[in-house]
């Protein structure tokens, strides 16, 4: 038996129909739906501080999407952070897309494989030109730069007493970890 | 990550707001959405031929004959290839359940052990009270029945002879092309 692949258009029309309950936030990852988990306390935490420390880039060199949806490829995700292109409607009349995108960073607690083997290939693939991966359990964040279909080129993992910097914005590793 | 299971309601919702293309059709198995194979002439012919081997059925006011059309089964909806029904009961503004049922047929050729694997078993949990699938590949038919938690009590595998539904007697010879 064939499992269907839920379609970019088909999502799109389930979100707009009203199909699911208002508190199921649900990522399409390659034609599957797939349940968000509950953020703990400390991830919850790291991302707020991301999007101070990004705010100042905010409305004039960039967008900040926290934890909205993003379309990448046929895949619609909610990274934990997102830079979008400017746009003076915010992006109200349609979903961003992966080229529109600066960079993206997801805070990864129990995550850290399906983020790795996962998304991260996804943004690749899409084109989005870096992808920062928060590590929490191993202490480092890992810098994922040049994208390519079969994934990032460049990886490099910082650690404290690293400085990560993007769009003029430095922020030390350990700000993060 | 959580692999989200689509409820009856959602699926309803789903089908009501026009969500998917015209030419799909999909059962809902599990919370998943499956796409249904093409029907093969052979298969087809047997549906055929069991819809007028059962017909007398209706004509003596004894069942409803329903041919691939949904049936809820559990927190699924199934095409079964057919079924008989209660002759009153029926209703305009909702399928069928499983426990209603009083006959299921399927007629398998490549889905043979999705068949007897994975829907029979949901037969069972919803309480169809009799189950026939007929094994187009080996010529022989297999009767459930008894339905008691996730299986059947009692089961025969028939190459010849007759199988029995409502005091109508049907020679297997005769199902099979």
């Amino acid at each position: 038996m064939t499992r269907h692949r839920i379609s970019l258009e088909e999502f799109h029309r389930m979100v707009e129909a009203g199909v699911f309950p208002e508190d199921l936030r649900l990522e399409l990852v390659e034609g599957e739906l797939l349940e968000m988990s509950p953020l703990g306390k400390r991830h919850a935490a790291k991302v707020a501080r991301l999007t101070a420390l990004f705010s100042p880039l905010v409305p004039h060199k960039a967008i900040l999407f926290v934890q909205s949806p993003l379309g990448v490829g046929d895949s619609v995700l909610h990274p934990d952070l997102a830079l979008l292109r400017p746009r003076a409607d915010f992006y109200e009349d349609h979903l961003p897309q992966g080229h529109e995108a600066f960079l993206v960073v997801e805070v990864a607690e129990a995550s850290l494989p399906y983020d790795l083997g996962v998304k991260v290939p996804l943004y690749a693939k899409a084109g989005i030109p870096e992808a920062w991966v928060v590590d929490l359990v191993g202490g480092r964040v890992l810098v994922h730069r040049e994208p390519g279909e079969g994934g990032y080129m460049e990886v490099r993992a910082l650690g404290p007493g690293e400085t990560l910097a993007f769009m003029g914005v430095g922020i030390p590793a350990e700000e993060l970890l | 990550m959580t692999r989200h299971r689509i409820s009856l309601e959602e699926f309803h919702r789903m089908v009501e707001a026009g969500v998917f293309p015209e030419d799909l059709r999909l059962e809902l198995v599990e919370g998943e959405l499956v796409e249904m194979s093409p029907i093969g002439p052979k298969h087809a012919f047997v549906v055929r031929r069991l819809t007028a081997l059962l017909a007398p059925l209706v004509q003596l006011g004894k069942a409803l004959l329903s041919v691939q059309n949904p049936l809820v089964v559990g927190g699924s909806e199934l095409y079964p290839d057919l079924v008989l029904l209660p002759p009153q009961g029926d209703s305009p503004h909702r399928h069928p359940l499983g426990q209603e049922v009083l006959l299921l047929v399927e007629v398998a050729e490549a889905s043979l052990d999705y068949d007897l694997n994975v829907k029979t078993p949901l037969y069972a949990q919803a309480g169809v009270p009799e189950v026939w699938v007929v094994d187009l590949a080996h010529r022989r038919v297999h009767v459930f029945r008894n339905p008691r938690g996730g299986g059947y009590q009692e089961r025969h595998t028939l190459e010849g002879g007759e199988l029995e539904i409502l005091g109508l007697k049907v020679p297997v010879r005769e199902v099979l092309p």
